[in-house]
């Protein structure tokens, strides 16, 4: 038995021991970090502004001071109507961070419970599932959320149902295949001989062994999101009215030709260090959690 | 083999009547009405209710011989006049007590329509009533559209001058109850009829036909390239496996993936055509401006595809048979290129399979920003204008598109790969 066998470790605790031995993947913990607290400053500001009805500091023009490029007071310049772009750009970090967590809250929840089901039960509650997401799945999914988002009314709830409406597919897969996978093992059968109900065997005994794919799901999930809703945004579905990344990108393209390139590589870079962050450490938690490779298991 | 084809498309069909539930639920439902939402919020009733009845949106969903109609909103007087406040000879008694609020006619009441009813049509008035003083009763009065009755006097039958109301619907009648649109639906896809646009104000089929090409045009170069580069690569990295070369292009892939599309799309436009001047910025007139939108679709594409095939032709090469043939004096490149890509070939030949479909939907952002006439660009527009029976003819088709390309992709499989057995 290996030594963190030997202590006895969970599955949780001996992942993280592997996490912290790899620098790349815990700078990236770290950047996520920042970005987290950043939004959450956004938000906070966001909220601070909304109750006092006053104008927020992002939102203030001031013509006299377009087109600056980065100095002093403005870290990444200002835009066309002589706003910061720094602090739009926590405000975008703030958006996405909502798409990225409502968008999982949404499909998590879908995604889980249905793969639950349809692994352990299988028969004819598997065959509804199975067409159930073979039919969302078949849908090609940008133009699916675009479709959603239409049919919904432009603003956010667009994003977050189009997204979380397309995102439970593939959690739902990867669960009811590992779900049947330990339909049969020894443990499921012991826990049925001592007379178990179904419910409790899937909540209490099966869904922790599961729950690692819906954590290494979300994380590789939150930067497809946030990329969505930039997209979205971008094409002027998505937030209306509120600084976002996509918005940003926007109205950067076309002054990037006339040689102002502070807007578009600021938004460039931050949402590149968001994305590649989670990507890396969701690579990183995926192989840290993997059961095939933990050191032993007698 | 003949089996399992059918036994698949067995399969196929509950898919595809899925794909076609959604569709409908989608954009007759959801969108309170197709013409709400292709007209907008400001249209008037009765516009809404022209679109609506031309493209036979004014039916029941599913089934009936009932519809609402936007020309007059159900009242219930118990909570107010609502539209019927200011009608001439209409005037709502305030609730006294137990007994709620109710409208009293008085001689000729003109109902306060939003636009004239349709002739050719039939109505049916309900109303629930009662005389002063008597029992509370529930008439109902049909007539047509284009009737010279201005009034609804005669819903009341020998009622005397006065006449309490306390609710009033109008409902138009339907003849067939199967003649829904739901029902309409089908048939019109049985027809192969898929709606008009409303922005351009042709048929939706003949628009798809003439996007088809240059969404060809553009998506096969970029699979094609895409493919021989990432499996190249791919097979590079298998083989240099935890050398600097491996480990490079794994962070390398990954950060090619965490740039957004958009990013891409809009550098490349800069960078290559504006600054450098290589390549003409938008436009189809020739060949030559399909390189850039190409060249940017592989090099975006180019970090998720290398990471898969790496990881693909890393399981063959670690297999016992690469050693042998080392052992036995092979050269590199015979055991890269003819036996592990061979062996490889299942997975590669299923993510292949799997791309062509999102090919019709033709990177509709490649297509929308360099001008090119294709299906995607069909899509953005219709999304963009809210034109529901374009985007939802695009997304049928897609599906269907991909579903029926799922079982050739897995007919492929088992023809690559003798162990597979199709039972």
């Amino acid at each position: 038995m290996s030594a963190d066998a030997r202590r006895g470790l969970s599955l949780w605790q001996e992942a993280w021991r592997k996490l912290r031995r790899q620098r790349i993947a815990m700078v990236c913990l770290a950047i996520i970090g920042l970005y987290a607290a950043v939004a959450l400053y956004g938000e906070v500001e966001y909220r601070r502004h909304r109750i006092a009805q006053t104008t927020p500091a992002y939102q203030q023009q001031d013509i006299a001071l377009q087109y600056q490029p980065p100095d002093l007071r403005h870290w990444c310049g200002t835009d066309n109507l002589g706003r910061d772009v720094g602090l739009r750009l926590v405000q975008g970090a703030r958006v996405a961070f909502h798409v990225g967590i409502v968008t999982s809250l949404i499909a998590i929840p879908i995604g889980l419970v249905l793969g639950l089901l349809a692994g352990y039960f299988g028969g004819r509650l598997d065959d509804v599932i199975v067409w159930l997401y073979s039919t969302f799945a078949s849908i090609p999914s940008l133009l699916f959320i675009l479709a959603i988002a239409m049919a919904v009314g432009k603003g956010l709830t667009g994003i977050f149902l189009g997204v979380g409406l397309t995102a439970w597919v593939p959690l739902c897969r990867l669960i009811r295949s590992e779900v049947m996978k330990h339909r049969g093992r020894a443990y499921v059968q012991a826990a049925r001989a001592l007379g178990f109900s179904h419910g409790r065997i899937l909540f209490r005994h099966i869904l922790p062994n599961v729950f690692h794919i819906v954590i290494v799901n979300f994380t590789l999930r939150f930067p497809a999101a946030v990329g969505t809703e930039v997209i979205m945004s971008f094409l002027g579905i998505g937030v209306q009215g509120e600084p976002s990344w996509g918005i940003m990108i926007n109205n950067a393209r076309t002054r990037l030709w006339q040689g102002v390139w502070w807007e578009m590589g600021a938004v460039t870079l931050a949402l590149f260090l968001l994305v590649l962050a989670f990507n890396l450490f969701g690579d990183a938690l995926r192989d840290a959690l993997d059961p095939r490779l933990r050191d032993s298991e007698t | 083999m003949g089996r399992y084809i059918l036994r698949r498309l067995l399969h196929l069909i509950p898919t595809v009547f899925g794909v076609i539930a959604i569709t409908f639920v989608l954009f007759n439902l959801v969108g309170g009405s197709p013409g709400r939402m292709a007209l907008g919020e400001k249209a008037s009733p009765k516009q809404v209710d022209d679109f609506d009845e031309q493209r036979g949106f004014n039916k029941p969903v599913l089934w009936g011989t009932r519809i609402k109609t936007l020309a007059l909103v159900d009242q219930d007087f118990a909570r107010g006049a609502g539209s019927w406040t200011g009608v001439s000879n209409a005037t709502l008694a305030a609730a006294a007590g137990a007994e709620p609020s109710y409208l009293v006619l008085r001689g000729d009441v003109k109902p306060p329509l939003a636009f004239p009813l349709r002739g050719g049509v039939e109505y049916e008035w309900t109303a629930r009533w009662r005389q002063p003083g008597g029992a509370w009763l529930t008439s109902r009065l049909r007539m047509p559209g284009d009737s010279t009755l201005s009034t609804i006097g005669t819903l009341f039958k020998d009622a005397g001058p006065d006449v309490h109301v306390a609710s009033i619907t109008l409902r138009r009648v339907v003849a067939n109850p199967f003649d829904s649109q739901f029902v309409n639906y089908l048939a019109n896809l049985a027809r192969f009829d898929l709606g008009t646009s409303t922005s351009a104000n042709l048929p939706v089929a003949q628009l798809i036909r003439e996007g088809i090409r240059p969404t060809m045009l553009l998506a096969l170069p970029i699979l094609v390239t895409e493919l021989v580069v990432s499996v190249s690569i791919g097979l590079l990295c298998a083989f240099y496996r935890g050398r600097w070369l491996d480990r490079a292009m794994v962070f390398v892939s990954v950060a090619l993936m965490s740039l957004n599309y958009l990013v891409w799309i809009v550098a490349g436009q800069y960078l290559l055509a504006y600054k450098l001047g290589w390549f003409p910025v938008w436009g189809f007139e020739s060949v030559t401006y399909l390189f850039l939108p190409v060249l940017i679709g592989v090099i975006s594409g180019l970090g998720a595809n290398v990471r898969f095939y790496r990881t693909v032709m890393l399981d063959e090469v670690y297999r016992d048979y690469v050693r042998t043939a080392f052992a036995k004096g092979l050269g590199t490149r015979d055991v890269l290129f003819r036996h592990v890509l061979r062996n490889a070939m299942v997975p590669i030949v299923t993510n292949v399979v799997l791309a062509i479909p999102f090919l019709y939907t033709g990177s509709l952002l490649l297509e929308f920003y360099f001008g090119i006439p294709g299906i995607g660009y069909l899509s953005v527009n219709a999304i963009n204008s809210s034109d529901p029976d374009v985007i939802r003819a695009v997304v049928l088709i897609g599906s269907i598109l991909y579903v029926v390309v799922g079982l050739v992709g897995d007919l492929l499989t088992a023809l690559v790969d003798p162990r597979i057995k199709l039972t």
